[in-house]
């Protein structure tokens, strides 16, 4: 029991900190965002007016009142869930935004996390059981060879040859435009069509880690001596591989899954990016080269919120499954 | 497909996209029957829509570039709000002010006079209705104005700071109170779009209203927007409808960044854009060069601004020696791709501005590279150069190092600054180009912690800005204090004298002549010295429509989109859809 508590008071103590830091960190960056909203809008080589910039400045409303007050203030929004309005979408809030952005990555890094995971695991406990053998070789090979690969260098691959050349697929957006988003057939077609590719980069790379720490725990698991055991007893191969081999080999792999998961609400910016995604990747991108500070700070309360849970649960997880750690943590 | 094809100039098509081709064909067919005004409701039968013009004679759609809004462009409509989506085909001003030469045409407003230089009055175009059918009057007018009074965070011209009251009398004519005199002021007061009373004034917040209808006089209408596409489509009610050719504009987001912006345009997917490319001839016009144009005016000046309150800025010969010392040639062809021409002495965008030019100045105003006169100037003024070749100053000891601010990120202003550092060099002169973020370069220029950076300075057509802003000595401060726009700290009697004199002048035979004194200034004491004009982007394709604007015909600037939208006709040799 003492382990769950030490756990959770830890994990409010973290949530504590991130959200103070989110408070802390704007309001250390030199500049006025209405500065650079207006310069951003005018371009680079245009001679700003600075009655532009005092409108905005009216616009996007200064903070009022000591740091503290605005200390308190922000807290007591945060427990609100009132986030503000978004400098680069005014006047939309940063809820509406982010709740417009989120169903795009979850879909998108969510089933691409979750193959990924199960297709690394069972590739890499393949590969172990066959271990030196031809199939190990190809898939060992493989992964380092395609993990020393940049990620972004394999995605612009895929758009040149199967966007631009073969152009089977669109080369960016999260739809084609033509069909409003709505919750109609036509329109999932039309993104689940658009997902296709930067799915497909994302599963490219997304299994190596599990393959190499699938296959390297199994490998240390069949040398065990309960696996021999299994062996020696004569039972079925399939069952030595799956029950006692990997059951166990397994267990850092899900620590690992469940601390992804809470990645993925922060997106996947290099993807997003590339493929002009219009998920939380992208939202946060725009949102720091736009010095939107509402939106920004919210991002990454979500991401870190999403990563202590994540963390949370994993550590609560890792106690269930494996009693030794709740063991130490009570001597 | 076939029949289609072969009428020439048929009916729009508005389903481009392949996997509805067969719906196309069907449709088409009925089109052929019903008129083209059938098929833009998708409902051919439809009644209501008789009014719309035929086909004929008219181009069915432009593909656009980027419509504003960021990466998840939200619908906002509200002309005055600058996270707007686009509205410059919707809403429209009194008079247009054509940005590339700076004449005035009527649009909603027929005449104006000024009174006396704090009194203007301008009559309003009667028989204008709002998209929604209701008329337009001069009492929209003193409601637009007055609604940016009561939002001053729409206000971005900070008109009110110089408005006292604007009413209507009648139905077409709006009288405008200034505090002052205020001449210059009518390029701002014309920079403003008029929206409806009869919709806005039952707004309570204006400054978060999205005006998701967008009503407005224009002559288009929001047909359909959502993250990745906006559509525009004809107004027939338009007051000047028979002047618009074009019935549909089709915007599209640049989802995939820019590389894969710049690989549509080379396919000839935009019909009109305004976006940088480099090596443009290669990339864009030679992909088909019968239609693929561009043309690439030239905007503000962008310019060497020196700290006057420090030696040997602060010495008029020191600065003459610099229009001599840099070679502006090669940095419009190393930095800037060739794209700009490089900028006048005399504070004015030439040739647009010609009819401004003072008539004693030659060339243009451009000053030649000439490194040896540069030295002659300074060495003229008691600049001796050291036993190491470094230059001293006038007390004899060495020129200390001198910074060059350029914001961190912008290449093309960091390579001129090299072309800088290495033509001072040639003169014994040590620059140091330095590359902070933008928001410190912004803070240290306001602040006047500097030697040397880029500013900008004029460009538009209130030429009265255009001094006043670097040079008026209310846009100052002391250093250690922000100066909002003249970071140089130029302070001089002669020039607020003429500057007072030029807001005075209500005419522009009187202007010219304070502008001419105020060119000389700029001549003879140099107080910022303009390199280049930065490039306005304007790609367009003759293939679907012509009468675009270019250097050939400027009969205005590629942002004067209703001006344009006036002049584009069906190109007859077209024989697509």
């Amino acid at each position: 029991m003492r382990y769950f508590v030490s756990r959770v008071m830890f994990f409010v103590l973290t949530l504590w900190a991130a959200v103070t830091l989110n408070f802390i960190i704007p309001r250390l960056q030199p500049g006025d965002p209405a500065q650079t909203m207006v310069q951003r809008l005018a371009g680079q080589s245009e001679a700003i007016d600075p009655a532009a910039i005092r409108a905005v400045q009216i616009m996007l409303g200064l903070p009022t009142g000591s740091i503290f007050e605005q200390y308190v203030d922000y807290l007591q929004a945060v427990v609100r869930g009132d986030f503000g309005i978004s400098y680069t979408y005014f006047p939309y809030t940063v809820t509406h935004m982010i709740a417009e952005a989120l169903p795009w990555t979850i879909v998108l890094v969510g089933v691409t996390h979750v193959l990924g995971f199960v297709i690394g695991t069972l590739l890499g406990a393949a590969a172990a059981w066959k271990r030196n053998g031809k199939f190990d070789t190809v898939v060992s090979l493989g992964s380092t060879f395609i993990g020393t690969l940049p990620f972004f260098w394999i995605a612009l691959i895929l758009i040149y040859v199967l966007a631009f050349t073969l152009r089977w697929f669109p080369e960016a957006g999260g739809y084609s435009g033509e069909i409003d988003p709505a919750w109609s057939w036509a329109f999932f077609g039309d993104a689940i069509y658009h997902g296709i590719l930067p799915a497909l980069s994302l599963l490219i790379t997304a299994p190596i880690g599990w393959i190499m720490g699938m296959r390297n725990n199994m490998v240390h698991t069949l040398g065990e001596d309960y696996t021999r055991l299994a062996l020696a007893k004569g039972l079925r191969q399939r069952r030595v591989a799956l029950t006692y081999s990997a059951r166990v080999a397994i267990l850092p792999n899900v620590t690992g899954f469940a601390l992804g998961l809470g990645t993925i609400l922060g997106g996947t910016v290099m993807v997003e990016m590339i493929f002009g995604y219009p998920g939380m990747g992208k939202l946060m991108f725009d949102a720091i080269s736009n010095r939107d500070y509402p939106l920004m700070q919210t991002i990454f309360l979500f991401t870190t919120i999403g990563v202590l849970l994540a963390n949370l649960c994993a550590d609560i997880l890792y106690g269930v499954l494996d009693p030794r750690v709740r063991r130490e943590a009570q001597t | 497909m076939k029949i289609v094809k072969e009428v020439p100039v048929q009916a729009d098509d508005p389903l481009k996209s392949p996997w509805r081709r067969r719906t196309v064909a069907l449709a088409s067919l009925l089109v052929l029957a019903t008129g083209a005004a059938a098929c833009q409701s998708g409902s051919p039968t439809e009644e209501g829509n008789k009014g719309t013009p035929k086909a004929q004679g008219m181009v069915s759609q432009l593909n656009m570039g980027d419509f504003g809004g960021g990466n998840a462009p939200q619908r906002n409509f509200n002309p005055f709000s600058p996270t707007r989506l686009v509205t410059d085909f919707t809403f429209e001003p009194l008079f247009v002010v054509n940005a590339y030469d700076c004449t005035v045409t009527p649009w909603l407003g027929t005449s104006y006079t000024w009174e006396n230089p704090a009194k203007l009055v301008v009559k309003t175009r009667s028989g204008v209705t709002w998209s929604d059918g209701k008329p337009f009057s001069a009492k929209d007018v003193a409601f637009t104005y007055n609604l940016l009074k009561t939002a001053p965070a729409l206000d971005t011209n900070g008109l009110w700071s110089k408005l006292t009251s604007v009413t209507a009398e009648g139905a077409d004519q709006v009288t405008f109170a200034f505090k002052e005199a205020s001449v210059p002021t009518f390029t701002q007061v014309s920079d403003v779009r008029m929206v409806p009373e009869h919709i806005w004034s039952a707004v309570t917040d204006v400054a978060k209203f999205t005006n998701n209808e967008a009503v407005g006089t224009g002559p288009y209408t929001v047909k359909s927007q959502n993250t990745q596409q906006l559509v525009l489509e004809r107004n027939p009610k338009y007051w000047q409808a028979d002047k618009i050719k074009v019935q549909r504009m089709m915007f599209k987001k640049a989802t995939g960044g820019a590389e894969v912006d710049k690989l549509r345009l080379s396919r000839g997917e935009y019909d009109w854009n305004a976006m940088f490319v480099p090596d443009i001839e290669k990339t864009y016009v030679a992909k088909d060069p019968e239609h693929n144009h561009y043309w690439f005016p030239p905007g503000a000046s962008i310019s060497l601004f020196m700290n006057l309150t420090k030696a040997p800025f602060n010495d008029v010969e020191f600065r003459r020696a610099m229009t001599f010392a840099i070679d502006r040639d090669e940095i419009k062809n190393k930095a800037q791709f060739g794209y700009v021409e490089t900028a006048s002495q005399t504070g004015l965008v030439m040739p647009g501005q010609k009819a401004w030019l003072a008539p004693g100045i030659a060339n243009d105003g451009k000053v030649p590279y000439d490194a040896a006169q540069a030295k002659k100037v300074l060495a003229d003024a008691g600049y001796k150069t050291g036993p190491d070749g470094k230059l001293l100053g006038k007390d004899g000891k060495p020129l200390p190092d001198f910074s060059y601010k350029v914001p961190n990120g912008w290449v093309d202003w960091i390579q001129a600054a090299q072309v800088i550092q290495k033509n001072l060099a040639d003169l014994g002169i040590t620059v140091d180009v330095q590359t902070p973020s933008a928001e410190v370069h912004d803070k240290d220029r306001g602040i006047g912690n500097f030697d040397m950076f880029f500013g900008v300075h004029g460009g538009g057509c209130n030429i009265y800005q255009a001094f006043q802003h670097p040079l008026g000595s209310s846009q100052t401060a002391p250093i250690g204090k922000v100066a909002p726009t003249n970071f140089i700290r130029w302070k001089d009697a002669k020039t607020d004298a003429l500057l007072e004199e030029l807001a005075k002048a209500p005419d522009e035979a009187a202007q010219k002549t304070v502008v001419h004194q105020l060119e000389q200034i700029m001549v003879d004491q140099v107080p910022v010295v303009p390199l280049w004009y930065g490039a306005q982007w304007f790609e367009y394709r003759s293939e679907k429509a012509i009468g675009w604007p270019n250097a050939k015909d400027p009969y205005a600037g590629p942002g004067n989109q209703l001006i344009i939208m006036t002049k584009l006709r069906p190109n007859p040799d077209y024989r697509g859809k």
